[in-house]
């Protein structure tokens, strides 16, 4: 008997397989790993890939991929955790502007204009600041930058959904705007939302990356793939396995992500799907 | 069927977005000038912020500041004061110095050195609207008085005895009196860095230009009283990224580049057969502050075990690959006070352990995780910090001290430091010369914001000390006093001193006669030549 | 259409504003003082509280941003604190490295994305379209500071094709565009594709090619002109990430642009300078936007009924 995979599309497999692979990397990270993260050896340091340490020891002498594999689970981490809260939020204000229009809809959009025109890197380091680096800061600085995006995304997708005929009809039988937003409205928008979601982990990931070029990412010595390629840029001269490693993880996880995303597109809105 | 679109307009639009494109393109092209034209190119890492002595405070620019101009003494490579545009000097009173400037040196501009020159310089820095950051270091000058067009005179109200190493602030050229108010605005207001009306100087390389925002020029001075440079100039390019600026001097396209290069790549470049790597000692002091106020840190023995666990060999060896040397004081051994008969604490785990028994801070489990007790520890996201911090928190862990560390980004770690806000952090002392640093870093006066004893480190045997070497008149006294100064601050730990580090040069083998200067200076860019491949 | 784009023009302003004042709230709410910076450990206390009245920071805070609101509705940006040099000028010589980069790596996307999208959609399904995929992907998972260098050691030393670094000809600008440039042509090769497999599928391309047009032209002429709209609008939208790339870009590359010229004066908490540069790129990302908006109902008439429509009372 032949085994039968739904039709789901080639992309969704492989997107949802090598997100299923990192998720499950990032539980087992601490069983997979075959050193301590964090433990150094600093006579080894830049030792190159070989049989004791498959991917080779950074400055500090500690393993690489035992850090890789630790990063995992504080790459997925900030990227589930930044974008469940960014597009939380920004679906939420995005319904109501677009549900109530009027005064709110213009504030929100000012507001989102704001957000828009101010450079993220100056809020970052406010943030960072103030409240002092960590990975909680980098989330909430991400979420902050993030969320414009869900916000407008549903609000011009809720504007277009209240034009249809069920929703005037429930609108006329006096349901309320939190029963009509709930039940009719963003069951409507919801999948625009899961789709932009899973590029969004991957935006968030290579966000991470980027403060820590500028220093405010995740803090040493907890191993994330952004601090490790930044830490490994100063060697790419003379030791180039520092980057090389940390930089085929962020590659993959993006390019789950995006099959994954691409793949729920083609399964959401079958009409464009060939 | 969707109606047409004007796709016309669009075509248009674009075109001219592209001619636009293409203008910009040209508007941009410039060229820079290399070794044809017999100019050195270096290497710098962040922009020189202003090059007025009277304002140059960042390294960069001090360091560029001194080839423009001269002061009316200098510092030797032993931290001594020495002759510049002053042939000599005389002290008729404590808080009187005369002084008798070098005849026949020449502005850039080609008007002679006065003392007028002299007393503009000193009166215009003085002035508190010029809001010049190095005011607070002059306080003790009284008056400045131009005898004849030759001699000088400065009046204190209280001898101060670093006051005449202060002396080596360049000397800028009296505005003409012509253009009064304007130089008086131009006073005030400051001079734009790219206006080279005020950056006239004596020294043997005038500024040139400013290309754009990250290059800057500067010309042989041919009459210079020291003698013509051998170079037609120099350009200086910054260059943020070290992995860049390495690639840019093996590919010729930077000559030198010195003390910004990672210690992990001088292997590599070593074997290149266009390169040569030179390095030498240097002054530049690595340093632990504790911050007197906590009570844990309060205790010597604390600081004592801190000072036993930190493997400085190691750490030289490892991550600086050998280019340091551990550290005694804030004065290295190239300073003419350095005295280094004091308490060292060498790397010793077991009788860190034991001090901190002794002191009452037993380790709960042993060897176990449970830390004896816990301390934050602040530093900056520089690279080498960051690895050096995590060496220190791993040394720490095996006497049973857990470290937090937290990295900040500069302004804000820099702002906690100064308000006390730290348990431990690092710094380096950069460019140290008069022993009185020590006045300004440990004594119970100088807290901020009055100076850098940012870890309210109190001491009255050592206050005592530092105002006699501060009133002590000749160079010998004030060295037995801080022979004694050095011995009891290694003694009682307000700092853990860790290395001095070592002055590193790179440089195209066509570079000839650079010498590196213990405080990094320039200096010896006037003897340098450029030899063809 | 003038009332559009009068409309549009009007709603700048309170963006710009707000932009500037959490700018303003930012600056006085992080630590790290400029007077600090400007006068170093050595100064006198009462030289620092002296300064600190010249440049007005001792007022409370909502006197120092009305005062900034005029200065600022005067035109006045101020002097930096670091260099003394007025911030419009540092503005001034800084921002034409950077709207040359900036527009240089939206020329480099938009000619790699849109013949890549094209043919992805094109040759939907086969090799050319899973390698075009491939390469959006590795576009936008390659942080910049990792790429630039690698595109350095690659094209400048192994090479020899480019500089290294630097501002100069036009040869300079290839690589630091290149660099900035990669993330967006990713996102653009991506839009296309969807836009163009969009457009290929629509009854009035079926009348196009009935009518007997060759594919080709049909392709360019129909299916490209549709997809530049949403290609107009993620412009818009993605020139705000490519300033912030921008800092990034210009640090790697030794580029004398504004995105350094921001960074070095947040480091040194310049207040003026910092207001001055963000000021700038508020403006910058709202005017970019503005026209894309006007473009976009220019191109497109039906857009340009509703605009009308929407900016009647």
């Amino acid at each position: 008997m032949r085994l039968r995979l739904p039709r789901l599309g080639l992309k969704l497999w492989v997107g949802g397989g090598l997100t299923l692979a990192l998720l499950a990397t990032a539980l087992l990270a601490p069983w997979l790993a075959p050193h301590s993260p964090t433990a150094q050896h600093l006579f080894e340091g830049l030792e190159r890939p070989g049989r004791a340490h498959l991917l080779g020891q950074d400055r500090l002498g500690r393993d690489i991929l035992s850090r890789i594999l630790h990063g995992t689970r504080i790459s997925v981490y900030v990227g589930v955790v930044t974008v469940l809260l960014a597009a939380g939020i920004g679906t939420l204000l995005g319904a109501l502007a677009g549900y109530f229009r009027g005064s709110l809809d213009e504030l929100l959009m000012r507001l989102v204009d704001i957000f828009l025109a101010f450079p993220g890197i100056l809020l970052a380091i406010a943030l960072m600041g103030v409240l002092g680096p960590s990975l909680g800061n980098v989330i909430l600085a991400l979420v902050v930058m993030g969320w414009v995006g869900y916000a407008r995304l549903v609000r011009g997708q809720v504007l277009a959904a209240r034009q249809l005929d069920y929703v005037t009809a429930a609108q006329a039988l006096g349901a309320r705007p939190r029963r009509v937003i709930a039940r009719h409205l963003l069951p409507n928008v919801l999948s625009p939302v899961i789709v932009e979601a899973t590029f969004g982990m991957a935006g968030a990931i290579l966000a991470e990356a980027g403060l820590s070029f500028l220093g405010l990412g995740v803090q040493p010595p907890t191993p994330s793939w952004g601090s490790m390629l930044n830490e490994g840029r100063h060697y790419l001269l003379v030791a180039p396995h520092l980057t090389l490693f940390p930089g085929f993880a962020i590659m993959l996880t993006i390019l789950g992500f995006n099959f994954l995303g691409d793949g729920l597109h083609d399964l959401l809105n079958p009409r464009q799907r060939r | 069927m969707r109606p047409p679109l004007r796709l016309g307009r669009l075509a248009r639009a674009l075109c001219l977005v592209l001619l636009g494109m293409g203008l910009a393109a040209c508007d941009g092209a410039r060229s820079l000038p290399g070794p044809s034209q017999g100019v050195l190119r270096i290497a710098l890492d962040s922009r020189p912020t202003n090059l007025d002595p009277r304002f140059a405070l960042d390294a960069n620019s001090s360091r560029i500041a001194q080839l423009i101009f001269n002061g009316l003494v200098r510092y030797d490579e032993r931290s001594r004061v020495a002759p510049d545009l002053a042939l000599s000097w005389e002290q008729p009173s404590p808080t009187t110095f005369i002084f008798h400037l070098r005849p026949g040196v020449r502005f850039h501009d080609g008007r002679p050195l006065t003392a007028e020159d002299v007393v503009y310089t000193y009166t215009s820095l003085l002035d508190p609207e010029l809001a010049s950051p190095k005011r607070g270091s002059y306080r003790g000058l009284q008056e400045v008085t131009a005898l004849d067009s030759l001699t000088v005179r400065f009046t204190l109200s209280a001898y101060e005895a670093p006051f005449l190493g202060n002396l080596s602030l360049g000397i800028l050229p009296r505005p003409a009196p012509a253009g009064d108010a304007r130089a008086r605005e131009g006073m005030r207001t400051f001079p734009p860095h790219a206006d080279q009306r005020q950056l006239i100087g004596t020294g043997p390389f005038r500024f040139a230009r400013w290309v754009g925002d990250d290059a800057l020029e500067l010309r042989a001075n041919r009459d210079s009283f020291e003698g013509p440079p051998k170079l037609a100039g120099l350009l200086f390019r910054v260059i943020p990224e070290q992995t860049v600026s390495v690639l840019e001097l093996e590919n010729g396209g930077i000559d030198l580049i010195q003390n910004e290069v990672a210690p992990d790549l001088l292997p590599r470049l070593r074997r290149n057969p266009a390169l040569r790597v030179v390095t030498g000692p240097g002054t530049n002091y690595s340093y632990f502050g504790f911050n007197f106020t906590d009570p844990i840190l309060r205790r010597w023995e604390v600081r004592a075990a801190i000072a036993h666990a930190i493997d400085r060999r190691s750490i030289i060896r490892h991550l600086l690959r050998g280019l340091a040397e551990p550290a005694t004081g804030l004065l290295s051994p190239l300073n003419w006070a350095y005295d280094g008969e004091v308490a060292t604490y060498p790397y010793d785990p077991a009788r860190a352990r034991a001090l901190l028994d002794a002191a009452g801070f037993p380790d709960p489990d042993g060897a176990g995780p449970a830390p004896r007790f816990r301390l934050h520890y602040k530093t900056t996201q520089n690279d080498l910090r960051q690895r050096i911090a995590l060496v220190l928190q791993e040394e720490l862990a095996e006497i049973g001290i857990e470290l937090q560390v937290r990295f900040f980004e500069w302004g804000t770690f820099f702002a906690d430091i100064a308000r006390g806000n730290f348990q431990l952090y690092t710094l380096t002392w950069v460019g140290v010369r008069d022993p009185d640093i020590y006045y300004y870093t440990m004594h119970s006066a100088s807290e901020p914001p009055q100076g850098a004893n940012r870890g309210r480190y109190r001491s009255a045997p050592l206050d005592l000390l530092l105002e006699r070497g501060r009133a002590a008149g000749t160079l010998e006294e004030r060295r037995a006093i801080y022979s004694e100064v050095q011995r009891l601050v290694a003694a009682e730990l307000p700092y853990v001193s860790l290395w001095y580090s070592t002055n590193i040069a790179v440089m195209r083998t066509t570079v000839q006669g650079f010498r590196l200067h213990p405080a990094g200076d320039f200096m010896s860019l006037r003897e340098v030549e450029l030899r063809a491949d | 259409m003038r009332r559009y784009v009068l409309r549009r023009l009007a709603l700048t302003i309170p963006a710009v504003l707000g932009v500037m004042t959490v700018v303003f709230l930012t600056l006085h709410l992080i630590p790290g003082d400029p007077v600090e910076s400007m006068l170093g450990e050595m100064a006198q206390a009462a030289d620092k509280a002296a300064l600190r009245r010249q440049l007005g920071l001792d007022a409370p805070l909502h006197v120092q941003y009305l005062r900034y609101l005029g200065r600022l509705a005067q035109g006045d940006l101020g002097r930096s604190l670091s260099t003394r040099e007025p911030v419009l000028a540092a503005i001034a010589r800084t921002l034409p490295a950077t709207i040359l980069l900036t527009v240089v790596s939206l020329a480099v996307a938009i000619l790699l994305a849109v013949p890549l999208g094209i043919l992805a959609a094109a040759r939907h399904n086969t090799l050319y379209d899973h390698g075009s995929m491939l390469l959006a992907l590795l576009g936008i998972s390659m942080p910049n500071f990792w790429l630039g260098p690698l595109l350095i050691i690659f094209f400048a030393i192994e090479l020899r094709l480019l500089p290294v670094s630097g501002f100069g000809g036009a040869a300079h600008v290839v690589l630091p565009a290149l660099t900035l440039g990669s993330a967006l042509a990713a996102i653009l090769t991506r839009m296309t594709r969807a836009s163009v497999l969009d457009v290929l599928g629509s009854d009035y391309l079926r009348t196009a090619r009935a009518k007997g047009l060759r594919e080709l032209l049909v392709l360019f002429k129909h299916a490209l002109a549709n997809a530049l709209i949403p290609l107009v609008t993620v412009l818009g939208l993605q020139f705000g990430a490519l300033l912030s790339g921008a800092i990034i870009t210009e640090t790697i590359f030794a580029w004398p642009g504004i995105g350094r010229l921001v960074i070095q004066a947040i480091q040194g908490r310049d207040f003026p300078l910092v207001q001055g540069c963000v000021l700038v790129i508020a403006l910058g990302y709202v005017l970019v936007n503005l026209v894309v908006d006007v473009l976009y109902v220019w191109i497109d008439p039906r857009l340009r009924l509703a605009a009308e429509e929407e900016s009647e009372p």
